[in-house]
């Protein structure tokens, strides 16, 4: 009823109602905000920064994230260990047919067994006195030891005529080895009253860091050991090299492939998942990066909200005008809201790129390879651009209610 | 001249109350004629600034009725009011209120902004309106380089650019010398022979005089002055 009364009356009159074009609008805003770049700088600068905080301590972030994966342990990465779940499971899984099958996996690089035995004193003669050390007795077949990887400094590994054979070979490591007084292979080491000889000293292994106080001998010369020991002192298991990432398969298939009857009776120890490590370590930068962010942000809105407030008294005479010259309340409310929404997207465009240089720029710094993910960048501006729409509000409402009068008055 | 008043007051009354009343305008009987030339003259806090406030449709009355083109608009909605000051009435205040870091001609594009015209004619509009002005040689100047006299035509132009049928001045000479007050009075005085109605709050005598209606404002009471 009022809508078509005052159309009547308006036509009467011989004029429109007041309008505002959205090109209008936006022009109108950018030349505010162009117009008076010092005051624009301030205000969208808390924006700058939020923006920027978020872009760079993410992008920052992932680019560690991942330099912890680019730094993580590789031969660590590829190494699946299988055991019993206890020591009543039948030693059957270890058989070289059982361990055939694993090899024949896909992802399987090598793969043997290791049985490890009690602590035993090694001596360098049968007799009494003279030089001992203490040394864990470990049995691993060639293939195992292509896992275990020893570095030697002298001699060789035992090779498959020794495991055959059963042959009373052993390496040492370089420790034990220096213990007893054994600088070159060819002689003899004891256990109890059995001689070993000595075929290889190591200084270092690439995985089973345990095996360097340990005296390595054929897997079937340690098997031998064990008849006559209970079977809770033996600890047997089978050892796997993987293809870089296999790791994880492997170590759901190893049990089917060793044991097929009840594959629920051994248990595989496979390293984590580097893309599982790297986003739980992303994930924790990331969670205290955001709160870092979202605090800046919060900053930038409140740091708009307040430079546009402050700048309403500043612009009274200019809103006055506006509206004497037909704007109606809507109009002032909306070009605010404009200005102070395209100030915080500037602002957050701004400090996304600035972001992006930082994180550039500490990645180079480092060496590292910087990540920044696109979708950051936007969501940042994007963010930016909603700060300085809720940032607007409350000077918006407040330019509103300005009545003309008051604002004209000299 | 026609008849019918283009601006009729009837017993308007405004009345400022917060806690004690304050009668800044008493019940007022006016009309304002088209082509008239109304000079409103009385001491500071008189009432004459209410006066025309009330007329530009820039304060209500508290009381009575406010007829323009036929139609009451007194207690009309702000739709109605904005529409009209923005398309029908013409503002010069003595301030200015030129909008800084805008050129002469964006100050006075700035008047049609909120009116039937897009950005192209609107600029096609300022600049004869600041030809007709006869500034037509600083149309790209700022206004903080520019003289009273200057920036008071600048904003005569934003006024005049919109065709109004009224032109509303508060105190235009004030913050000028002779020499610019002479040049805006000739503006005015042009527009006004070209037929514009234009009403002038002064407290110049001189520049009361060059009205064709004179009214005094005293104590929120108007009288018109005789010749």
């Amino acid at each position: 009823m009022r809508r078509r009364n005052n159309a009547r009356v308006l036509e009467a009159l011989g004029v429109r109602v007041a309008k505002l074009r959205g090109v209008d609008l936006i022009r109108e805003s950018w030349i505010s905000i162009a117009g008076n770049p010092g005051r624009s700088l301030v205000t969208a600068l808390g924006t700058v920064l939020g923006a920027a905080a978020f872009v760079s301590t993410l992008g920052l972030s992932s680019t560690l994230g991942r330099q912890v994966s680019a730094e993580f342990d590789v031969y660590r990465a590829t190494e699946v260990v299988v055991r019993a779940e206890d020591a009543q499971v039948s030693r059957e899984w270890q058989e070289s047919e059982k361990l055939g099958v694993l090899r024949s996996l896909n992802g399987v690089q090598a793969a043997g067994a290791r049985v490890s035995l009690f602590e035993r004193r090694v001596q360098r003669t049968a007799a009494l006195g003279g030089d001992t050390a203490s040394a864990r007795i470990v049995g691993a077949d060639p293939e195992a030891l292509k896992v275990i990887q020893p570095r030697l400094t002298t001699g060789r590994l035992p090779d498959q005529f020794h495991e055959e054979t059963a042959a009373k070979v052993a390496l040492l490591p370089k420790t034990i080895a220096d213990k007893l007084g054994v600088q070159r292979t060819g002689v003899a080491v004891f256990v109890d009253d059995q001689a070993y000889s000595v075929i290889g000293i190591f200084d270092e292994v690439e995985r089973s860091p345990e095996a360097m106080i340990s005296l390595l001998v054929p897997f079937r010369v340690a098997e031998e050991l064990s008849f006559g020991i209970s079977a809770d002192q033996v600890d047997r298991e089978v050892l796997i090299e993987t293809a870089p990432g296999a790791a994880q398969y492997i170590g759901r298939q190893a049990p089917l492939a060793l044991h097929p009857q009840s594959p629920e009776s051994l248990r595989a120890i496979a390293p984590p998942d580097p893309m599982t490590l790297r986003r739980s370590v992303e994930g924790n930068v990331t969670k205290l990066s955001l709160l870092l962010s979202i605090v800046a942000l919060a900053i930038g809105t409140v740091s708009i909200g307040n430079a546009a407030s402050a700048s309403i008294a500043a612009r009274t005479s200019e809103i006055g005008l506006r509206r004497a010259v037909g704007a109606r309340p809507v109009h002032v409310f909306a070009q605010l809201l404009g200005e102070t929404t395209v100030l915080g997207l500037a602002g957050g465009l701004a400090g996304a790129f600035l972001g992006a240089t930082v994180t550039v720029g500490a990645s180079l710094w480092n060496g590292w390879q910087p990540v920044i993910d696109l979708k950051q960048a936007v969501l940042a501006t994007a963010v930016g651009a909603a700060a300085g729409l809720i940032a607007g509000l409350i000077p918006a409402l407040k330019a509103m209610r300005i009545e003309p009068v008051a604002a004209l008055q000299r | 001249m026609s008849a019918t008043a283009c601006l009729q007051l009837k017993d308007v009354e405004r009345v400022y109350d917060d806690g004690h009343p304050i009668h800044a305008l008493r019940p007022t009987d006016l009309d304002i004629f088209a082509g008239d030339y109304v000079t409103i003259t009385g001491a500071s806090g008189s009432g004459k600034s209410t006066l025309l406030n009330i007329l530009g449709l820039l304060d209500r009355p508290t009381a009575g009725s406010y007829q323009f083109g036929g139609i009451d608009i007194a207690a009309a909605g702000e739709k109605v009011r904005g529409a009209v000051r923005g398309q029908k009435f013409g503002f010069v205040f003595q301030s200015y209120h030129l909008v800084l870091r805008r050129s002469a001609l964006e100050n006075v594009e700035l008047g049609m902004l909120y009116g039937p015209h897009r950005a192209r004619r609107r600029r096609d509009v300022a600049a004869e309106a600041l030809e007709r002005i006869g500034l037509s040689h600083r149309m790209h100047a700022d206004p903080r380089q520019m003289s009273g006299g200057e920036r008071q035509r600048i904003a005569i132009a934003r006024a005049i650019a919109t065709r109004p049928s009224v032109l509303f001045c508060d105190e235009p000479t004030g913050n000028l010398d002779s020499q610019n007050t002479a040049n805006v009075l000739d503006v005015l005085q042009e527009l006004h022979r070209d037929g514009l109605t234009v009403v002038v709050v002064t407290h110049d005598a001189h520049v009361a005089s060059v009205g064709t209606r004179r009214l005094s404002v005293t104590d929120g009471r108007v009288r018109e002055e005789q010749r």
